[in-house]
């Protein structure tokens, strides 16, 4: 039976049931965020490391956590912060001569797994090539389906932006695998 | 490709993932939660810092003063020795001065003796109301005093420098020579 966020809230609130609250909240959110962090960040050991960090700070900090926002929306936010972050680490540490697009794109060759559609390896590609916003938005609403309300409180985006962003995020990646599949 | 709508492709994740993925976080995120549950953690009371911060002020002023104090008392005391810091005297003058604080000593000695006698003789004086004549010990007397230095004068400096040398020191006058 899958626990609801009203018994999270109130495990994690009870230093004495916190950590029962600290597994609650992974078995209920661990996929969903690894998959927001992998797609950001691409390479496997550095999302399962931001996962852990997500949750850390999750614990540390849910004392911030306010009800009148959702749970998901609330791990979310500090999931694709914590994502940035590493994201901003890698940037600066690569080399300067590198283009970034290349060196994404050369990440999720090595990371996918060998059976992997090329149309699908194409699509993440596609999505690396964006820019950080319109990434950001694409892949909420594209995967997790997240309603523009909820995308609008992770990013700090109004509800009109996010639409904008979502529409020319889709755009550039049908043209960009249309140019490049070459079935 | 001429017509592609990315709304009918299927939504798939591509990437690798590695066995037990999520029991290792987990195992690692709980630990985390364990140790920081176990280390007591300190929230900075920023009045009872400022506090600490005065009292040590305080108390470290104090402590600099009475060094300054106990600076200046050595200072003094410095100044002392250095006023005790004279010219070495000659073999001769050392002697002599040991002899006659010998004698000076032995003369101050019976009268001790006699101040003491007085003394007790006063307190029984209280109770008896008679005046006793010290009969024990007496003082050396002037015509003891003079024969002595006209004896002395007869010697030479060397002389009295030999009998100086022969003569045993009190251990803290030691710390002079």
């Amino acid at each position: 039976m899958k626990i609801k966020d009203a018994e999270i809230i109130t495990l994690m609130q009870n230093p004495r049931t916190q950590e029962k609250g600290v597994r609650a909240l992974m078995d209920a959110y661990q996929s969903r965020l690894y998959w927001h962090i992998r797609r950001i960040i691409v390479d496997g050991d550095l999302a399962q490391d931001t996962l852990q960090e997500t949750f850390i700070k999750a614990y540390q900090n849910f004392h911030q956590f306010k009800n009148d926002s959702q749970l998901y929306t609330w791990l979310y936010r500090i999931a694709t912060n914590e994502a940035l972050q590493q994201v901003n680490k890698l940037k600066k540490m690569q080399k300067t001569d590198e283009d970034p697009e290349y060196h994404m794109q050369n990440l999720v060759a090595d990371n996918a797994s060998s059976d992997a559609e090329e149309i699908q390896v194409l699509l993440q590609n596609a999505i690396q090539s964006l820019p950080e916003k319109q990434k950001l938005v694409f892949m909420m609403r594209y995967y997790d389906d997240l309603p523009y309300e909820e995308i609008s409180k992770i990013v700090d985006m109004s509800v009109g932006t996010l639409k904008t962003n979502y529409h020319y995020a889709k755009q550039k990646i049908e043209e960009y695998i249309k140019e490049n599949y070459e079935k | 490709m001429k017509e592609f709508d990315i709304e009918k492709l299927e939504r798939k994740n591509i990437y690798k993932v590695p066995d037990n993925l999520f029991e290792n976080i987990q195992e690692k995120v709980i630990n985390d939660v364990k140790a920081t549950k176990k280390a007591p953690i300190f929230k900075l009371n920023w009045a009872y810092a400022a506090a600490a911060s005065l009292a040590l002020i305080f108390g470290a002023t104090f402590v600099i003063n009475q060094n300054d104090d106990s600076t200046k008392e050595a200072g003094n005391s410095g100044a002392t020795y250095a006023v005790n810091t004279q010219a070495p005297k000659t073999e001769s003058e050392i002697a002599y001065e040991i002899l006659k604080s010998d004698l000076t000593s032995v003369e101050k000695n019976n009268q001790t003796v006699v101040n003491q006698n007085t003394k007790s003789f006063v307190s029984q004086d209280v109770e008896t109301k008679e005046v006793p004549t010290p009969k024990t010990v007496k003082p050396v007397s002037k015509k003891t005093e003079t024969q002595m230095n006209e004896y002395l004068d007869s010697f030479s400096n060397s002389e009295i420098s030999e009998l100086a040398s022969n003569s045993t020191q009190d251990v803290y006058l030691d710390l002079y020579n």
